[in-house]
């Protein structure tokens, strides 16, 4: 970390990844040593433009270079997708609370994920196979609006299935062609018999209607508010708890967050908006 | 620590500005502002009865600064030692305030901790508590005990220094030879004056004193209508938040020099309709009078939850900026009503 917490380190785009119309991944070498922990997240700024936060999709034990996948949604976003390869860029960070993964040891983690919520849940899938022997299993289902919305496909609809603890299932809000799984919003996917509550804890990232509607059905199957971790998305500018943007009642997103229990952020208003 | 008495400011205020850049309060109209000493003795300082209009926090955390460049790292600038004269006890409060955002451990703000390290700090008696000064609800008394590095006290033929730090001691005693003894009648003169001004704070906002804690008002006023009734007088002009000393929401841009790349650090304010919004469109608070319970709830309730002291001093400037003629001491009554 920098004496000036507002200076970046340089980095260079080195390889992008289109991950469907409104997505890429964009792997970024860092000129000087980085490290992160998985649901961590990171301010990328692109020099003279702007800056925008995101969590990371790569595994934080790939140290060399990391990778950030980015919908366009808005100003920065639709400036970093024009980027081409070798684009100078800035990382702050990382920033804010990780997945606690090893609080998951020995339980089902159920993982829940919805269009580029995808995103930091990778990073998070990734570190946990490489020890997946060390949990009960991993419980993935993932919504997107069409199968084309799917990011990671390749991986997604294969090396991912296959692995051994790991069950995956997928839903699509529209069909389209050749498209023979679930039809729905992510939710219809979701089943109590899926899960043993009792010693399982889950992760949602999606946006916030997703994680509103999910939430409350993990509520529902009666799953404890303490065990319900949440990637919430508030707009965090510094991200070390001073400029105010992203207040959830008493927090800052950027320093106590992103990733929050249910539990903690469940008494404050409009923690979905 | 060290008291001494002058019968003129001039001498003392020479010998702070050999030492350091010096600013004196101005009169401009009915209110002060701050200005740099001029030792030619052309503008004669006037000690101000009542804190000035504009935020201390000027001094520490500007308008408008360089936070970052790219791609070569800037060293931030050598702060050169800088005096202000003139703070009341408000202010002091409102350093403390910052100190818990800005010098907080695991994040320092080194911005901020250059100009905080090299602030002399001269604070002087409030004489003349205004209309909209209610720093007594919030523990003020309108004389500081701690939190400067000297302070001055105005009597009827002169002015007490009083040492609040070993950077002012040193400096009274330096400077021995400008000073004289003060006589025990005096300072029962000053302790006279600061009872007086002291018992008119709590006669004249006797109608704020609460049997419950402000933080409790306005968490239990959270779900009533007064913050939309009360938005409908606002006129956005966000001059609440600018004024504060206390309110320190910024944002960072970013902008292209000549020959390199800027991340700026500028003010910001939570009044602003898009300051919540992300990148997606969604913003908790589009509504006028959720930014103002927002605004009251990171004050009172939040910030107290946080660092365990409300994030207002009762300086009263918000009250007098407000183009809307907004008072957030009428939003607490209605609250508590």
């Amino acid at each position: 970390m920098k004496d000036n917490i507002y200076q970046p380190i340089n980095g260079e785009i080195v390889d992008i990844i289109e991950e469907s119309s409104t997505i890429k991944s964009f792997v970024i070498k860092p000129e000087e040593d980085f490290a992160f922990k998985t649901g961590q997240f990171v301010e990328l700024t692109l020099p003279g433009k702007g800056e925008a936060p995101f969590t990371p999709s790569s595994s934080p034990a790939e140290t060399d270079q990391i990778e950030i996948t980015i919908m366009k949604a808005g100003r920065v976003t639709g400036l970093l997708h024009e980027c081409k390869k070798g684009q100078k860029v800035g990382i702050r960070g990382p920033y804010g609370s990780c997945y606690p993964v090893d609080d998951f040891v020995g339980k089902q983690v159920y993982i829940i994920g919805g269009g580029v919520g995808l995103a930091p849940i990778r990073s998070l899938f990734l570190t946990l196979v490489d020890r997946i022997k060390d949990f009960k299993s991993v419980t993935c289902r993932y919504g997107a609006k069409t199968p084309e919305d799917f990011i990671f496909k390749k991986t997604l609809f294969g090396e991912w299935q296959k692995i051994k603890g790991v069950e995956i299932k997928l839903s699509v809000d529209q069909a389209g062609n050749g498209w023979d799984g679930n039809v729905g919003v992510v939710t219809t996917i979701l089943n109590p018999s899926d899960v043993d509550i009792k010693n399982a804890v889950a992760v949602v990232c999606g946006p916030p209607i997703m994680m509103k509607y999910v939430t409350l059905k993990l509520l529902d199957f009666k799953f404890p508010p303490e065990n319900i971790y949440l990637s919430m998305e508030k707009n965090m500018s510094c991200g070390v708890g001073k400029c105010g943007h992203c207040m959830l009642g008493k927090y800052y997103v950027c320093k106590d967050g992103p990733v929050f229990t249910y539990e903690q952020i469940k008494g404050y208003p409009k923690i979905w908006e | 620590m060290e008291k001494v008495f002058t019968s003129k400011l001039e001498s003392f205020l020479n010998a702070v500005a050999e030492k350091f850049q010096l600013y004196v309060p101005a009169k401009t109209d009915d209110h002060y502002t701050y200005n740099v000493y001029d030792p030619s003795g052309k503008k004669p300082v006037e000690l101000n009865d009542i804190r000035t209009c504009t935020p201390i926090k000027e001094f520490l955390f500007p308008i408008r600064e360089l936070a970052a460049t790219y791609p070569k790292e800037f060293k931030p600038d050598d702060i050169k030692p800088f005096a202000v004269f003139g703070l009341k006890e408000c202010d002091l409060r409102s350093i403390e305030i910052l100190d818990k955002v800005f010098a907080e451990e695991d994040f320092e703000d080194q911005l901020y901790l250059n100009r905080r390290n090299n602030m002399f700090i001269i604070s002087s008696d409030c004489n003349e508590p205004g209309e909209s000064c209610f720093c007594n609800i919030f523990g003020g008394k309108g004389f500081a005990e701690s939190g400067f590095d000297l302070n001055v006290s105005k009597i009827k033929d002169g002015f007490i220094i009083e040492a609040g730090s070993s950077k002012g001691n040193s400096f009274l005693m330096e400077h021995s030879d400008i000073f004289g003894e003060i006589p025990d009648a005096l300072l029962s003169e000053r302790d006279a004056n600061r009872a007086a001004v002291q018992a008119r704070l709590e006669e004249k906002n006797d109608h704020l004193k609460f049997d419950v804690t402000i933080k409790q008002i306005v968490e239990d006023g959270c779900d009533s209508d007064v913050f939309d009734r009360e938005a409908k007088n606002c006129v956005e002009c966000q001059a609440c938040t600018r004024v504060c000393p206390t309110c320190h929401c910024f944002y960072l841009y970013d902008m292209q020099k000549e020959d390199y790349f800027a991340k700026m650090k500028m003010w910001d304010s939570c009044m602003r309709l898009s300051y919540a919004t992300v990148a997606g469109g969604e913003n908790p608070n589009k509504v006028l009078g959720d930014r103002m319970k927002h605004r009251l709830l990171h004050k009172f309730v939040h910030f107290h939850d946080r660092y365990g002291l409300d994030m207002c001093v009762g300086c009263g400037r918000c009250v007098d900026a407000d183009a809307g003629g907004m008072d957030i001491r009428d939003i607490l009554k209605k609250l508590k009503d």
